[in-house]
């Protein structure tokens, strides 16, 4: 059970914040990761229109409830927990595939990210994350012991 | 537990085989309601006869259909345009995806499912790079080993073996056969226990 990476998307489709915590996935370059992050920003997006699946009944006159994109993506070496905030942030969480609780762990990525990162005075928005104290407290919170 | 469609996709990226199921809770008028659809499966020859005909028929469906309710199609030659275009639209998800998560987890990994809020996307490919995707909503499990058995026991044995099937499908050709059709209504019907009615 390990938690090998955090991406934060930001609402555009540009790649904020990129952190991995353990060894597990390829070592990719930085421009790679972008590449990646814009990637999935786009499928997400496709993702929510391919649905199939019925509408859930709405009042007449009000808009429908959005659908989700993909929210968890199974490979056979690692899971991709994605969460979309109400902004449209978007925190991609990569674990191995049996890690339980990714939702719970995203959550409170976003959490930290609230309290140190949007809170934070000099941060700018929409811009690459450089806050030292969510750095300290992500990685005390997502490294393993030992 | 249901099933919403199924695609087979060969490595030419083209849709050879596609099959749509109606969710037993849609109630039926709202749906465009026509019998050239009722075999499912459309290739894409049989796709642009079906068109010209359905175009003619066109304005007897549309009365059914609310012209506000956007979420329908307004006939089912537009239906038809919209299976074509999701088609499109999954498999050009399914590449990118396949292509991360190779680079991500290196060559020998492989991409197995996604899932929103809404459906589920099951995905399996065969060495010779014949995708198989399944859509269901999101309670269905791991549906890989049913894509094999789809693969290995109706696809292999009906449309492989076919003497008339030709060794590509362009179009979908020779894939739609009623033995590998069948085989396949029944398959789905014992996994997801009650029948699917066929759009």
């Amino acid at each position: 059970m390990v938690v090998f990476a955090l991406l934060i998307i930001n609402k555009a489709g540009g790649l904020v914040y990129n952190r991995t915590f353990a060894p597990g996935l390829q070592k990719l370059d930085s421009n790679d990761y972008l590449i990646l992050a814009g990637t999935f920003h786009g499928i997400h997006a496709i993702s929510r229109t391919i649905s199939p699946a019925p509408r859930a009944p709405h009042p007449p006159g009000t808009r429908p409830p959005p659908t989700t994109g993909i929210e968890t993506m199974d490979a056979g070496r690692f899971r991709l927990t994605c969460f979309q905030t109400p902004t449209g942030v978007k925190f991609l969480l990569f674990t191995s595939p049996e890690q339980p609780n990714a939702e719970a762990i995203i959550r409170r990525c976003y959490e930290m990210y609230g309290e140190m990162v949007m809170k934070n005075p000099f941060y700018s928005l929409e811009m690459p994350v450089r806050v030292e104290k969510f750095d300290r407290v992500l990685g005390g919170y997502l490294v393993r012991p030992g | 537990m249901s099933v919403y469609s199924f695609f087979i996709f060969d490595r030419h990226t083209e849709c050879i085989y596609s099959r749509r199921w109606v969710d037993k809770h849609l109630n039926a008028s709202n749906r465009p309601n026509s019998s050239a659809l009722g075999h499912g499966d459309v290739p894409a020859t049989a796709k642009k006869a079906m068109k010209d005909r359905d175009d003619v028929r066109s304005p007897a469906l549309l009365p059914t259909n609310p012209p506000h309710d956007r979420s329908f199609p307004d006939s089912a030659a537009n239906f038809i345009a919209i299976i074509v275009v999701q088609a499109k639209l999954i498999f050009g998800t399914l590449f990118s995806l396949r292509r991360m998560v190779r680079q991500l987890g290196g060559s020998e990994d492989q991409f197995l499912s996604y899932r929103t809020g809404e459906y589920k996307l099951h995905y399996f490919e065969t060495p010779t790079q014949l995708k198989f995707v399944m859509l269901t909503d999101t309670r269905v499990g791991n549906m890989r080993t049913v894509l094999y058995q789809i693969w290995a026991t109706l696809y292999v044995e009906y449309v492989v073996k076919s003497p008339l099937s030709p060794t590509e499908h362009p179009g979908g050709l020779g894939v739609a056969n009623e033995l590998f059709e069948g085989g396949l209504e029944r398959f789905i019907e014992s996994i997801f226990g009650v029948p699917q009615t066929t759009q």
